[in-house]
This record gives structure tokens, sequence and C-alpha cells, in this order.
């Protein structure tokens, strides 16, 4: 918590999406560094503007000084969310993982209430926005799915994450096939929610419990040589950042050690000459949204490396705009128009570039920015897929 | 670990390292730019000083002492390196004016008239002198403008106040980048019947789109509208770090944020990668040469202590402007504290001096005996020092190679 180092240049204030469309949330310098130095552990926390952060964490990658308002607001959040009762909405937000478990066993019921009227009724008396439509549940979903072992000398345990799982198992899909085909053996380590919605809805202690379980589950495959990969830029910056930050995870070191994003990885397999891909061509115009959460995670921009190597792939980067949806913030009814108006910027950008497809790594942008743009918006692993001739079956 | 292969890294993503780094993305080179965070550029006014001193830069260049940096520069690059920045923002929309021979002056947030050479176009039609009239349009809640400051020095301007319905810089300007609310906004306007011979804002006229705001403004009201600068968050000078960010992407640069540089790998005489802290595998960028561009203390590149001045990156000998009691002048607001002199003192090809590596180039405001407060030399000095490493660097990669 390095607050004293704040200047007040205000740069951090330039890049907040919040700070811009709602009035009530006074910015992060003023809710990180300012008020840090008048908050005490003897007092109850109070700032229940504290909430309206959606954790997007462009004000740490922008400041100079190298504060970081968000983690000082995260800290915060969870205080607030300990000394307060939790709204329904927090509640079931935090606990998503457990209702998308019932999501997915009851997929066609599920999927059908949640469209209905009267499901869009009891999502607003809850809280919940519906301004986008919820993704739908798959009932195969990607934990059902198989490993694929051919005795290769490069081994991974694939992190998918709740939305890969519950929602687009078919991406999930095409990654294993896609790492099969560059001679790497998959396995789909036991795994729970990476902790981030338990986290961004102030439950603190559920976060750490899913933390654990999926610490121990991952140290397990990287005691036997595995490495582990992810490929939602959100569970990743978690695994990596705040499992030995907030979370105090154990295990946290080891797993940030041995974490990769997809595209890195393959990037390392490349570089170590172990696999030589033949990328064929992907007649597409692009506009590439850069999820916040990959900017977060320092590890620069892979996929638009990976996808610099398909011949006629026109790949424009965008990481300007939050698209403002954030996971779970903006489904719930008090940001959704901040979330909109947040969205609306992003897309005017987007539409700027005269691109067709929007890619993005991370799920929530993908629906939020395809909901407000009417454009397909898709994942760089499917581009690659696309490219490699890997299909969902294959 | 994750190594990455560059050509080049420059270290810095102000004006200089974002124009070095453009100028040799240009010539197919691999460019990674590394940054902790967002520049100096974008707390400033957006306008580029080339040299305050005489009403015409180039001339005054010439006029400044021979140890200055500025001299080690040909006329014919200022000139090129001006030229090419105005391309760039012309081509990225967001133009610049002013030439390299006539210094103009921009109206400041107090009705001061401060001397700049290339200007963003919003505050092109800014007033020459005291005497023309104005009429100042200022925001309800906005704090740090103040109109009263101008009127106090300036006769025969007005004002007028807008209810934007949001009271912040960053918030205001973004309304502007509605149309519905930028349509509602001209009818309010219209109906002042302004007399006065210009119109004047604060810089809050849109976050991308100000240059074409302005000339809609300019158009319906047919009187010459313009933006007066602010204090930070300062809009133009975030458009002129966004536009100089896309100029450098567009070239095929790769930019890595919050990646400061806690240390580095070297050989004799090359320096061969720079690495960063992470919570996972020690994050490191090799290169076959580095550009140094991360400016002077508000901006990373120096840190005074007690008894001296250190670079942060490489540890670079410093040029320390005499002992601790002179670095200050008793009076604060002099443009001649002797820290301003402090920096690194490079050879004509940017190199700096008594170090051996060969393969680091430095420019802009880390640069020794800038004195850019007194000299007004700014961004032009980061585009001109920025050209002859970004040169340089080429020429030493193509004897490598």
């Amino acid at each position: 918590m390095n607050y004293e180092h704040c200047i007040r240049c205000t740069i951090c204030v330039e890049n907040c999406p919040i700070f811009r469309v709602n009035t009530e949330f006074p910015g992060p310098k003023q809710a990180g560094p300012d008020a840090q130095r008048f908050r005490s552990d003897r007092e109850k926390a109070q700032d229940d503007w504290v909430l309206l952060c959606s954790q997007c964490k462009r004000c740490e990658m922008a400041c100079p000084c190298g504060v970081e308002p968000a983690q000082i607001i995260l800290q915060e959040q969870q205080r607030y969310g300990k000394e307060h009762p939790q709204t329904p909405a927090n509640l079931l937000f935090a606990n998503n993982y457990y209702l998308s478990v019932l999501g997915s066993l009851t997929a066609p019921l599920a999927n059908f209430i949640a469209s209905t009227k009267m499901g869009e009724r009891v999502f607003q008396a809850m809280g919940i926005s519906t301004h986008v439509a919820f993704p739908q549940f798959r009932f195969r979903t990607m934990s059902k799915e198989k490993k694929s072992l051919n005795r290769s000398i490069k081994k991974v345990a694939f992190f998918y994450g709740c939305f890969i799982n519950f929602y687009r198992p078919d991406i999930g899909r095409k990654i294993v096939h896609m790492l099969a085909g560059l001679n790497v053996d998959v396995v789909l380590p036991r795994q729970w929610c990476c902790g981030l919605p338990a986290l961004g809805n102030g439950n603190l202690s559920l976060a750490r419990y899913f933390a654990q379980k999926n610490a121990e589950s991952l140290s397990n495959y990287i005691d036997a040589g595995y490495d582990v990969i992810y490929s939602c830029t959100s569970c990743g910056l978690c695994l990596l950042h705040d499992y030995t930050g907030i979370l105090e995870i154990p295990a946290g070191k080891k797993i940030a050690e041995n974490c990769y994003n997809l595209h890195e990885y393959i990037i390392k397999l490349i570089n170590e000459g172990y696999v030589k891909p033949e990328f064929a061509e992907v007649p597409r115009k692009l506009a590439y949204h850069i999820p916040c959460h990959l900017r977060a995670l320092n590890i620069g921009y892979p996929a638009q490396k990976l996808m610099a190597m398909i011949p006629r792939l026109k790949c424009e980067i965008l990481d300007d705009a939050c698209c403002g949806l954030s996971g779970t913030y903006g489904f719930k009814k008090e940001n959704s128009f901040s979330s909109i108006q947040i969205g609306r910027h992003a897309v005017s950008l987007i539409k700027q570039t005269g691109a067709e497809n929007i890619v993005a790594d991370c799920g929530s942008c993908r629906i939020q920015l395809s909901s407000l743009s009417d454009m397909p918006a898709l994942d760089p692993a499917e581009i690659l897929c696309e490219s490699l001739g890997i299909t969902d079956q294959k | 670990m994750s190594v990455t292969e560059y050509d080049v890294v420059i270290i810095g993503a102000g004006v200089t390292g974002l124009t070095a780094g453009a100028l040799l993305a240009e010539r197919s080179l691999k460019v990674a730019l590394v940054t902790r965070g967002e520049p100096t550029a974008c707390l400033s006014t957006g306008c580029v000083d080339v040299c305050s001193h005489n009403d015409n830069p180039i001339l005054g260049i010439r006029e400044l002492p021979p140890e200055h940096p500025f001299r080690l520069v040909s006329e014919k690059t200022v000139r090129e390196s001006l030229d090419y920045f105005q391309a760039a923002m012309k081509d990225i929309g967001v133009p610049y004016i002013g030439s390299c021979e006539k210094n103009r002056s921009v109206i400041s947030a107090l009705g001061t008239l401060k001397v700049s050479c290339l200007v963003p176009s919003t505050m092109e039609a800014a007033p020459q002198d005291t005497d023309e009239s104005i009429h100042i349009i200022t925001f309800q809640g906005l704090k740090d403008f103040y109109p009263g400051y101008i009127l106090s020095r300036r006769k025969s301007t007005g004002f007028s106040v807008y209810d934007a319905g949001v009271d912040s810089t960053m918030s205001i300007a973004a309304r502007f980048e509605e149309k519905d609310f930028l349509e509602k906004f001209i009818i309010w306007l219209e109906k002042l019947n302004i007399n006065e011979t210009k119109i004047a804002f604060p810089a809050v006229l849109g976050l991308e789109s100000a240059a074409k705001i302005v000339n809609t403004l300019t158009t319906i009201m047919e009187k010459p509208v313009f933006e007066i600068p602010t204090i930070p968050p300062s809009m133009p000078g975030r458009r002129l770090f966004n536009a100089l960010k896309k100029n450098f992407r567009k070239k095929g640069g790769a930019i890595y944020w919050a990646w400061p540089v806690a240390g580095i790998e070297k050989s004799d005489n090359l320096i061969e990668a720079v690495t960063t802290h992470s919570p996972g595998r020690p994050n490191s960028i090799n290169a076959k040469a580095f550009i140094l561009g991360t400016g002077s203390f508000v901006g990373g590149g120096l840190t005074a202590t007690r008894e001296t001045i250190v670079e942060n990156v490489f540890n670079l000998p410093v040029h320390v402007p005499g002992t601790r009691e002179t670095w200050f002048d008793n009076d604060y607001f002099s443009l001649n504290h002797g820290i301003g002199k402090a920096g690194i003192i490079v050879d004509q090809s940017m190199r700096p001096v008594n170090v051996p590596w060969k393969n680091i180039f430095v420019c802009g405001g880390i640069l020794a005996e800038t004195e850019i407060l007194k000299n007004g030399c700014g961004h032009g000095l980061a585009l001109a020092t920025a050209h002859v490493a970004a040169q340089s660097c080429a020429e030493y990669l193509s004897h490598e190679l």
C-alpha cells in the first residue's frame, strides 16, 4: 500500500472509465490514496462508493509513480463487504460458480426461465440488470471433457475457468485440440471458480475458499511437471496476482511461477523451436479489444503476436477503452447505466476502425461488446483455430 | 523465464519514446516500448514548445549555450522532426498548426499569453495579443478553471456558464463525444447572442474528436472558437499522448504497460536485456539496442538524493550541477533553478558519454543542460533528439546485422 507515493497528478483519474460517466464515484485518486489517509481499522468502513469501482485496474496501469489505487480500493471493498449486509445481487454473483453448476445441469430449463418475462422480473427484483442477455448455459460442460495424452514432452493443466466451462465449452474443446496438435498433452484438472467474482462482490472468505481448493489441485499437477495455462484473462490475473496478493495463498507463488497465458505459452513453444505451426490465411479484419485484465497481467499482448503470423489477417489493437461490463459489475442494476455508457464509448472506437469482427480474450467483454454493437465477437483462440483448421469435433 | 526478443527496446512512453519508437518501427525493426506508467506529456498543455526565447525558434536555438543538447542537432533535423510530427498528427486526426520560424501565443487559464511553436488546431484561433475581445464559456462546477482570472487581465471579455450535468474535465469531455449532448449544447450557445469576436472554452471539447468539434462550433457560430489549456487533467495533453501512441502502433510497435525496469543484463560493452518484477517468472525483454527516454525528475528518469542525482534505469553517470546548495534558487517561481541543468551528457549520436555500452541512446528531457522551463523547449527538444537517437540507433543496427 504505497499510497504516500501519490503525487496527485490525476493521470489515474483520466484513465478511470467509471469516473467519466458516474458522478457518484469520486475517482481512483480520491477513493484510493486520498481517502486511505483517513481510514482506520478502528472505525467501520463507511464509503459505500468504493463499491462503484469495477476493478478494471486501468488506474494502476497508468500511474507513473507505482501507486496501486485499485488495490487500495479492493481492500476497502472487502472491509466494507464484511461489515455490511450483502445485497441479493452480491450474494448471487459471489456464488456464481454454484449457481452455474446448477444452471448447466438443468441447462435447457434454466436458459428458458432466464429468457422469459417472468425470469426477467425476478432478476430485476434482485437488483440484476438485463441490459445484455445472459450467456446460455451448456449441458455438456468443459469439466466433462476428456484429457488428451500422447506422451508428449510438454504437459499442461488447463485452467479453463467458468466462462468456457458453463457457457462456451466449444472454445475449450478447440483449445484442447489445438494444443494436442502442437504436441502438448492436456489435462483438465479438477477446478472451481478462480475466486475473482467473490472478490469483486466483497466476499473475501469465499474467494479464499475457492483459491485454496484450486491451489491444491493445480499444485499437484505442477509437482508432477505440468505447466498451468489459462485462457480467461481475469482468471489469469486472479491466479497470478491475487493468490499471492490479497488472498494470501501459500502455494500462490508456485502457481504464479508456472502459470501461462495460452498464447504466451504457444509463443514460448515456437521460440523454443518445439513446434512450428503453419498458419493458413484468414481473410478477416479485426478490432482487437484488449481486456483490462490482460493489460494488467504485464505480459504484453501475446495473442496479437500470434495473430500477426496469420497471413491476410488485419488486426487493430484498441486498449484505451474498458467494455464496461467488468464481469458481474455491469449486471448489477445500480451499475447498468455506467456500464452501458462505457460500453458505447468502446463500441464507437471499434466502429471507427471499420473492422468486421471484434476479438477479445475475455468472455464478458465479448458479451457486452457484441450486444452493444451487433457485431460478432470472437476469442483470439477461435481465430488461431480457424487458421490451423481446428474444429470443435476434431 | 519469459524472454522476448526485439531489435530495439524503448524505455519511456512520452513524446520522446513514442517518436523514436515510431521512427524505428517504420524502418521495419521490431520495436517494444516499456513504461512504468503514462507520461508527463498527459499533464502538459499539448503544445510543442521548441524555443520560446526568440520570436523565431530556429534562431532561438542558435542562441542557446553551446552545451545545450539542442546544439547537437542540426537545423535540418530540427525542421524534419517538426515536419514529421505535424504530418503524423494530421494523419491521426489531431492536427497541429504553426511554423518553426515563428512562435505563436496561446492564452493560459490565468489569462497570460504562453509562447509556443506548434499548437493543437483547437488553439489556433487563440488571440495573439491582449486586445481582442473574447467570450469565455465555462461549465457549472468545473474546478480549476475560473474565468475571473482571465477577466482580470483582459478588457472586453465576457463569460457564460453551461450546466453539463457533470463537473469534471474528463466527464465533460466525454459528454462532448455524444451527439445528443453536442446538439443540445449548440442550441444553448446560439441563444447567447455573443457580441465578442471570439469564443473561448476550457480544453474540454471532447476526447478524440476535439478538432472536429471546434470546427463544427466555428462554422455554426460564424466566429473563431478556441480552447484554453487547463491544469491537469489536461485534455490536450492526453490527446497528444493518445495520438502519438496510435502512430507508434500503426508503424508496428508494441507497448508494455506498467512495466517498470527493475534490472538490466549487460556484458562488457552491450546492454542485453531489461527485466521487470512479476509475481511469477522473471519477466525479461532482450534487444540489440536500447533508447532511454524516461524524462527527468517528474517523468521518473532521475531521482535526487541528499547528495547527488541518480539515473534510475541504467545508473548512467549524471551531470550534477554543483553542490545541493546551488540546485535551487531562493525564488520558488524562478526559471533559473540550477537543478534544471541536471541530466545525462551525450555525444552527437545521443550516446551517453563515459559509459562502456555502445548500444544505448538517450534523448528527451533526461538530457543534461536542457533547462526546459527557462528555454521553453520541452516537447520540441524531445522530438528533435528522438530523431537523432533513432537515426544513430538505426545506423548502429545496420552495421551490427
